[in-house]
């Protein structure tokens, strides 16, 4: 076990580590973001990136065929792309088309090319392209959460894996992400390439509060999971055995959590459910062959 | 974005506690409208829109607007003297209110009331106050006996000229308190029946602050904000009522006098402003520092409140028919920046359609809505890494291996 004190002058927000576990990219309320080299039960920090001019909330990683790229969120309304080259890194991109706080970042599966998909509190979701020639598109939605968008999901490509050719670019038009808002909704959104924009699919009722964050799950069965977190205290899975059919709704425990509900988070395979709470607690879930959520640990201080 | 709406009314307001907030709006008493119009109007709107979702007449015009906790009930207090109540529980659902028809209405006031709060401790006690120094209290539960039953708070140590403030505090059922053009501001105890404590203040030049509004922390129940609306002396101030001799902090900014305060009620970090200076300010009270002045109107701004349930927006009203929606934060680069890059004709052209005015930063300090304390992700092998908060400033990060044995729900860690 790895444990790093004190990394930062301010609270930290996000931890993640890279594709191939081996770097930890850190964000805090002291505006920077940390690399940390993470081998064994030996951590190193090698560099500190500088440039946010307020709480960064939010980090990701790009897949590594994008080279060593790191995207950023902060309170300051930017999201700056991060870039190692030969050891030393660098900003070759900044996106500041939202009007607040930027407070969630994620690129999309590399299957989709370099994309980033950006929640703000002034009720935008952008979604931002890195085309190989160096240029970039956005699509904005406006007003995707009224009062504000507090995270958002990439569906995984759907039938991802299969060997057919059609398939893969069939599944490519099928994006879709969600997002999670100060409405205390749960919207899914879906790619129409014919207006080149994401239009709503459906929007996903239950939460009392603040959806804190929504995760979709990774895995690659024909059933989609989807965890909300909420400042009500609860986590809802919302599942659908198909693309397109309608989403039902499970609360992941019947009583209701001791705090505030900030995170949820799927494992690689999509089989762990991660949710980290105001009282400083991480538990474990998992679905049992009859399909309800039982617990599958807690991670011990 | 920074603003959201601008709803063209001269009225006073109220937010409901929805998690998308409605405001509602009452013509402002007082004011003489560019058509003279006498005639006044409940209404209410979706913070987008700048066409009112219902409207109502009014038999007088508003002195103050405020929802009761459970949104079920909106009460005005009237320039005739009178309360006037709203059943606003269908408000949403099927776009109803209904107007609670009294005998007389409730006349406990023998003149204007000016000000109106309910309690967020027992959320059906309203307490009133006006001219001459009355101060009533009500419970509404008895509204379905047509017999409101006022009461005054009891004994106060020096008359009260006209009460423009009255504020319940936020933690303590019987505690509220009361301010007005008498210069000071008088803590008042129901279960005593008499004021507690009052609170004056005289500047260092000799000026003396009239603290004619008042405003408590959102939790801490010995604290409160109180303004003084003298031009001679706009200052805010903060008290701990357990030295109740000297202000804890003092805000200065203001250049007239200041007739609104609110503290936020998620984060006790941020309080606003406004006033004769035609400004409205967001605070620091805890620190004394200025965060935000946003964009000037044209007359005095007398009142302004963030919407309880989003934090993050406020209205303010201003007497040149306006009432400005906006939100806390904006990132957007200056309109000069924006204008700089086009034509001379684009530059003209664009600056007219867009508000030239942009709030000015002074600090960016982070609402404590945002930021979460805890933290979980995942990571290639069954790594798992989770953050921890140890105390206010300091966080601690842990990387574990996680690992699935045999039996389905056992999850060991180990290094």
């Amino acid at each position: 076990m790895v444990t790093i004190g004190n990394a930062h002058e301010d609270l930290i927000h996000d931890a993640v580590l890279d594709y191939y576990g081996k770097r930890l990219a850190t964000s805090s309320s002291d505006k920077t973001i940390k690399i940390f080299e993470v081998e064994n039960d030996e951590h190193k920090l090698v560099e500190t990136l500088r440039g946010h001019e307020g709480p960064v909330w939010q980090v990701s990683w790009a897949h590594p065929k994008f080279g060593v790229i790191l995207a950023s969120a902060s309170y300051d309304g930017k999201v700056f792309i991060w870039k190692e080259e030969n050891g030393k890194w660098s900003i070759i991109s900044q996106h500041s088309v939202h009007q607040a706080s930027v407070n969630s970042v994620s690129w999309a599966p590399h299957e989709y090319g370099a994309q980033l998909l950006v929640a703000s509190s002034d009720g935008k979701i952008s979604i931002v392209e890195y085309k190989e020639d160096g240029t970039t598109s956005s699509i904005v939605i406006e007003r995707a959460h009224a009062i504000g968008v507090n995270s958002a999901t990439w569906a995984p490509p759907v039938s991802a894996g299969s060997s057919i050719e059609n398939d893969k670019s069939k599944s490519l038009q099928e994006r879709r992400f969600a997002s999670g808002g100060s409405d205390n909704l749960v919207k899914i959104w879906k790619f129409n390439p014919e207006v080149n924009t994401y239009e709503l699919e459906h929007t996903l009722e239950g939460h009392t509060d603040w959806v804190r964050d929504v995760a979709w799950s990774p895995s690659v069965l024909a059933r989609s999971y989807i965890a909300s977190a909420s400042q009500d205290r609860t986590v809802i899975i919302w599942s659908q055995d198909k693309p397109g059919a309608n989403w039902s709704k499970q609360y992941l425990t019947e009583e209701k959590f001791p705090d505030v509900v900030w995170r949820a988070n799927w494992s690689l395979s999509g089989n762990i459910l991660a949710v980290s709470g105001g009282d400083n607690k991480v538990t474990l879930w998992r679905e049992s062959l009859d399909g309800r959520w039982e617990s599958a640990g807690q991670i011990d201080e | 974005m920074v603003k959201i709406n601008d709803i063209h009314e001269t009225s006073t307001f109220a937010w409901s506690y929805d998690s998308i907030p409605i405001l509602a709006t009452g013509t402002a008493a007082g004011v003489i409208d560019d058509d003279f119009s006498s005639s006044s109007s409940l209404s209410f709107y979706n913070i987008y829109d700048k066409t009112p979702i219902l409207k109502l007449d009014s038999d007088a015009k508003f002195n103050d607007l405020d929802w009761s906790k459970s949104n079920e009930l909106l009460v005005g207090a009237l320039e005739n003297g009178s309360i006037q109540f709203w059943n606003t529980k269908n408000l949403i659902d099927n776009n109803e209110v209904i107007p609670i028809v009294q005998n007389n209405n409730f006349k406990s006031h023998s003149n204007s009331i000016k000000s109106i709060q309910f309690s967020k401790v027992q959320t059906n006690v309203l307490a009133s106050g006006g001219n001459n120094g009355e101060i009533f209290i009500y419970d509404t539960n008895k509204l379905k006996t047509n017999n409101l039953d006022p009461f005054p708070p009891g004994i106060g140590m020096t008359p009260m000229d006209t009460v423009n403030s009255v504020a319940w505090n936020n933690n303590v059922g019987h505690i509220f308190a009361s301010a007005g053009s008498s210069g000071y501001t008088a803590i008042w105890d129901l279960r005593a029946k008499k004021e507690l404590i009052h609170l004056s203040y005289t500047t260092n030049t000799g000026s003396r602050a009239t603290l004619s509004t008042v405003a408590w922390h959102p939790s801490l129940s010995t604290k409160l904000a109180t303004a003084s609306e003298a031009d001679g002396a706009p200052v805010i101030l903060t008290w701990d009522l357990r030295n109740s001799n000297a202000p804890e902090t003092i805000l200065t900014g203001h250049k007239k006098g200041i007739l609104s305060l609110d503290w936020n009620s998620k984060d006790s970090n941020l309080l606003l402003s406004s006033g004769k200076d035609n400004t409205t300010i967001l605070w620091n009270p805890i620190t004394s520092e200025k965060l935000t002045q946003y964009p000037t109107t044209a007359s005095w701004v007398f009142k302004s409140r963030f919407a309880p349930s989003s934090p993050d927006i406020f209205a303010s009203s201003s007497f040149d028919k306006k009432i400005s929606i906006q939100t806390l934060q904006d990132t957007s680069p200056p309109i000069s920046n924006k204008l700089n890059q086009t034509s001379e004709n684009d530059f003209w052209n664009n600056i007219s359609e867009v508000d030239t005015q942009q709030p000015e930063y002074f600090i960016q300090q982070a609402p404590n809505w945002y930021g979460r304390s805890s933290n979980v992700s995942f990571g290639f092998g069954g790594k798992i890494v989770t953050v921890a908060q140890n105390d206010d400033k300091h966080s601690e990060i842990k990387i574990s291996k996680l690992n699935l044995s045999g039996s389905k729900t056992n999850v060991e860690l180990f290094n």
